[in-house]
């Protein structure tokens, strides 16, 4: 059984109630893991205008899930997402060894930027060295 | 005659060396994008010709999870 990597982005009936929405996006975390997957990564963007309607819906609940599976399991997966009345859209891609690369480089930056941010409030470093640390990290 | 001026124009890709190009940044993709949404051609961006079939791919992922638009709403 060959395990990939894969990025599923959900979009939900924004229409629900939260706590409908929590209750779909526990069953897609449930039907990720019964079917063999491992989810390493959740984010969850929450309640966002789409750029054009789908299904009368002008906002969307998004929500994107990254997780390693054998290839079987996404057709099962994909299926969950089909059935399902609630979810308006979705998109699962395979992860290429430089995009998984590409988002633990992401998150490793994130961690620095908050560590800076704090030296910075507490003043433990001098402030001109904490501008450069910051420059070195912050994004381009 | 003034000789045409020359400037080279760069991929901002292979400057920063990036390594895969994320549907979900919005902000990036959005620069790849004519106002009417449509996507510019790799002569006019310099964009290298590996990193614009990337870019495509990532448009046109945003475009059906309606984070970027088929049409423009100016267009329509």
């Amino acid at each position: 059984m060959r395990i990939h990597s894969y990025e599923s982005a959900v979009i939900i009936n924004a229409a629900l109630e939260d706590e409908q929405i929590e209750l779909v996006v526990t069953k897609l975390r449930d039907t990720i893991t019964q079917s063999g997957g491992e989810i390493f990564s959740t984010e969850n963007w929450g309640r966002k205008r789409l750029a054009y309607q789908i299904k009368k819906n002008k906002i969307g609940y998004y929500i994107i899930f990254q997780f390693t599976a054998p290839v079987e399991a996404i057709a099962q997966i994909e299926r969950v997402y089909r059935l399902d009345e609630n979810i308006v859209r979705f998109l699962t891609i395979q992860l290429s060894k430089f995009a998984v690369e590409h988002f633990s480089d992401q998150k490793e930056k994130e961690a620095l930027a908050k560590i800076a941010a704090e030296v910075d409030v507490v003043g433990l470093v001098e402030p001109d060295i904490a501008a450069d640390l910051k420059s070195d990290i912050s994004p381009k | 005659m003034k000789p045409l001026m020359k400037t080279k124009k760069v991929c901002r890709f292979t400057e920063m060396r990036i390594k895969y190009i994320d549907y979900k940044d919005i902000k990036l993709l959005q620069r790849f994008v004519s106002e009417q949404g449509r996507i510019i051609p790799k002569r006019i961006t310099g964009t290298s010709a590996a990193y614009q079939r990337e870019l495509t791919l990532a448009i046109k992922r945003a475009r059906h999870m309606a984070l970027l638009p088929y049409v423009s709403d100016s267009v329509r």
